[in-house]
């Protein structure tokens, strides 16, 4: 055991003094601390109300792929990248929401828009998914609770004014789930689920 | 200059980079709290004489094994990080907070001495069926209580001295290689001292 620990604590030793070498001979930019305060959230149909209401200082963006948000985006949101927020100058009182389907994106966009003063950022959990699950595509199963009902004609009049089309009595695997429903869903799933959504709805030709 | 390729090669943290949702993430934090459970156990922090041995200087196996796995996830954060295999800036750095911090240690320290255990352990020891595990694991879930009830009173306190989300090399101005060289130093030389100190006649 001693013959361990002494080898151990040479690979420790040859270890360390290699990293303080190699910090010294090829220094590395100094990478910011992870943002200390934990992410806020927005739902997608608190979204879609500030949005119906022409809240002024709601700034939202889109931070997927440029093709993604030609496809198709939340109305009123803006498409940009984390060095693009950094850039961008966001007079205070700003309430910006950001979404998007890639988690290192979003933590770069939320570090970027979070270290300007004035600025409340919030991110949309499970981002254009749950916007088209709660707001522009609401489902409404054939056997309902009281809940999904309430929820349900919540939706109705925002997917109706965003021009999607809510419908009732569908079977219940078709209704979206998400953290709402109790199932949060991995990015890839909601990625997926959004596309088929998308596509759904350019078939359809607005 | 951190290289962009090595920011697409990057894997972990995994919840962060999406190979672990949300709920693969509470099964793993389920599996790894088991796993450092009967570590703990096996090195012996079960035991409360064990662990009260720390303060007396006659058993210092806490300090060894505690700075050994601070020292082992610093050289392995550092070259994973360095090999592009951990994306540092992901992982959630908690703020520092100097005045409650100091303070909540201080009690944290007393709490340790009085009971034998911390709250790690005391969970280990009720696990393993010693009543004085059980009796700290209540203790613990009535401070806890009492915390909560008192929180408004406490609030001012709690939120004092808010230094951010600061590192050791920042405050010193060192590059993160020359603190981890530096602490694995400490930490050998601490080694060392603390089996001069188990091994002294008593």
């Amino acid at each position: 055991v001693k013959s361990l620990h002494a080898a151990l604590a040479v690979v420790a030793v040859l270890l360390a003094a290699a990293a303080g070498a190699a910090d010294i001979l090829s220094p590395r930019e100094s990478v910011p601390a992870r943002a200390p305060r934990s992410t806020a959230f927005i739902s997608a149909p608190d979204l879609a109300e500030r949005i119906m209401r022409r809240d002024v200082a709601l700034r939202v963006f889109d931070v997927r792929p440029a093709e993604a948000y030609a496809r198709f985006h939340i109305p009123t949101a803006a498409h940009a990248e984390a060095a693009d927020l950094a850039a961008t100058t966001l007079a205070p009182p700003a309430a910006v929401v950001l979404y998007g389907d890639d988690r290192k994106a979003l933590a770069d966009a939320v570090r970027a828009v979070g270290s300007k003063r004035g600025v409340e950022v919030r991110v949309l959990r499970e981002g254009l998914s749950e916007w088209l699950g709660r707001v522009h595509e609401p489902r409404l199963a054939v056997d309902p609770t009281p809940a999904e009902r309430a929820e349900f004609e919540r939706a109705a009049p925002m997917s109706r004014f965003f021009g999607g089309v809510p419908l009732a009595g569908v079977p219940r695997a078709d209704v979206p789930t998400g953290y709402w429903t109790g199932a949060p869903r991995s990015e890839e799933l909601l990625a997926a689920a959004a596309l088929e959504s998308v596509a759904s709805i350019r078939r359809r030709g607005c | 200059v951190r290289a962009r390729g090595s920011e697409a090669l990057a894997v972990t943290p995994l919840t962060e980079t999406g190979w672990l949702d949300p709920s693969g993430a509470l099964v793993a934090a389920v599996a790894i709290g088991f796993g450092f459970g009967w570590c703990l156990e096996r090195g012996g922090l079960g035991s409360a004489p064990k662990l009260a041995g720390q303060f007396y200087l006659t058993d210092l196996t806490v300090f060894k094994v505690m700075f050994s796995a601070l020292v082992t996830a610093m050289i392995g954060a550092y070259w994973l990080d360095r090999l592009g295999l951990l994306a540092l800036d992901l992982v959630y750095l908690p703020e520092t907070f100097a005045l409650p911090q100091a303070v909540g240690g201080a009690l944290f320290g007393i709490g340790f001495l009085v009971a034998g255990l911390c709250p790690g352990t005391s969970c280990v020891a009720a696990a393993t069926g010693r009543r004085d595990g059980f009796g700290v694991v209540i203790g613990m879930l009535i401070g806890v209580a009492l915390f909560n009830a008192t929180f408004s009173w406490l609030e001012p306190l709690y939120s004092a001295t808010n230094w951010g989300a600061v590192r050791l090399t920042d405050l010193v101005g060192v590059p993160a290689g020359v603190g981890v060289a530096s602490v694995t130093a400490l930490a050998l030389a601490g080694f060392a001292v603390a089996g001069r100190l188990e091994r002294r006649p008593r």
